[in-house]
């Protein structure tokens, strides 16, 4: 019988602790605090995910000659240099690269990795539907649940705290259309 | 005893607990309800679900990211 490299380190019980088992909700917690506090810190700005999102919208659209100069949102000082100085020079979208590179390391430590079926057109139609939807919402609501409501909060900011209110309503509202249309 | 085989293969959060709260209705006490999931937050909450319902609980990883989980209907 041959015994499989791997089959010994699947049974480690340091390898199931950092790379198998999910981490519970405090470790998760208290590290994404700390690691919240070093982004404002360093960077001066606090952690957020969706507005760099918008700068690879503006990038997309300028890659295939389309302009966001005259657009309002892109019209401050600060927006045009960010998205004048390129992508390698924002750091928020070296950052979010860093989450999705890391989600995958994560996933690929952990054996697994699966590339998902989909089910059918329903749950094209809702995760389009749902990704416009969030994008728009996040833009026009200075930021998502990153900027918005978690920075808010961890900044003494009251708009953190309206934002987790209507949040709730909106779950709320978004679980039953869920309910209704998904089972 | 009968076993019932829900596929939520390829559904994210939250359906495949929505799902098995709806299929365990329909099950008899000593039943049990095998739900087939890839997405590992519901691999966490669909047996919290059913441990706090009192629920006898297995999880089994049957591949890369995919899990069995076996609730046997105990009340």
């Amino acid at each position: 019988m041959s015994v499989k490299p791997f089959d010994n380190l699947k049974n480690n019980k340091y390898y199931k602790m950092w790379f198998k088992d999910a981490f519970p909700y405090i470790t998760g917690a208290v590290l994404l605090s700390v690691f919240q506090i070093f982004t404002l810190a360093s960077t001066g700005n606090p952690w957020g995910v969706s507005g760099p999102l918008a700068n690879w919208g503006a990038w997309i659209y300028e890659a295939f000659g389309g302009s966001v100069d005259k657009w309002y949102y892109f019209s401050s000082e600060g927006a045009r240099a960010t998205l004048e100085n390129g992508f390698l020079n924002d750091g928020g979208s070296i950052r979010n690269i860093g989450i999705i590179a890391g989600a995958l390391l994560a996933t690929l430590m952990a054996s697994q990795f699966k590339i998902k079926k989909i089910k059918n057109k329903k749950q094209v139609a809702a995760a389009i539907l749902g990704g416009l939807l969030m994008g728009y919402g996040a833009r026009i609501g200075f930021g998502c649940n990153i900027g918005a409501l978690y920075s808010g909060i961890a900044s003494f900011s009251l708009s953190g705290w309206v934002y987790a209110a209507f949040l709730f309503i909106g779950a709320y509202f978004g679980s039953r259309l869920l309910v209704k249309f998904f089972m | 005893m009968k076993e019932v085989i829900l596929d939520c293969l390829g559904e994210a959060c939250p359906v495949p607990i929505v799902k098995s709260e709806k299929a365990i209705i329909d099950l008899e006490v000593g039943d049990l309800l095998i739900v087939q999931i890839d997405h590992s937050c519901a691999m966490k909450n669909v047996p919290e679900w059913a441990r706090a319902q009192g629920y006898n609980v297995e999880i089994e990883e049957v591949d890369d990211g995919e899990w069995e989980v076996f609730i046997e209907k105990t009340k």
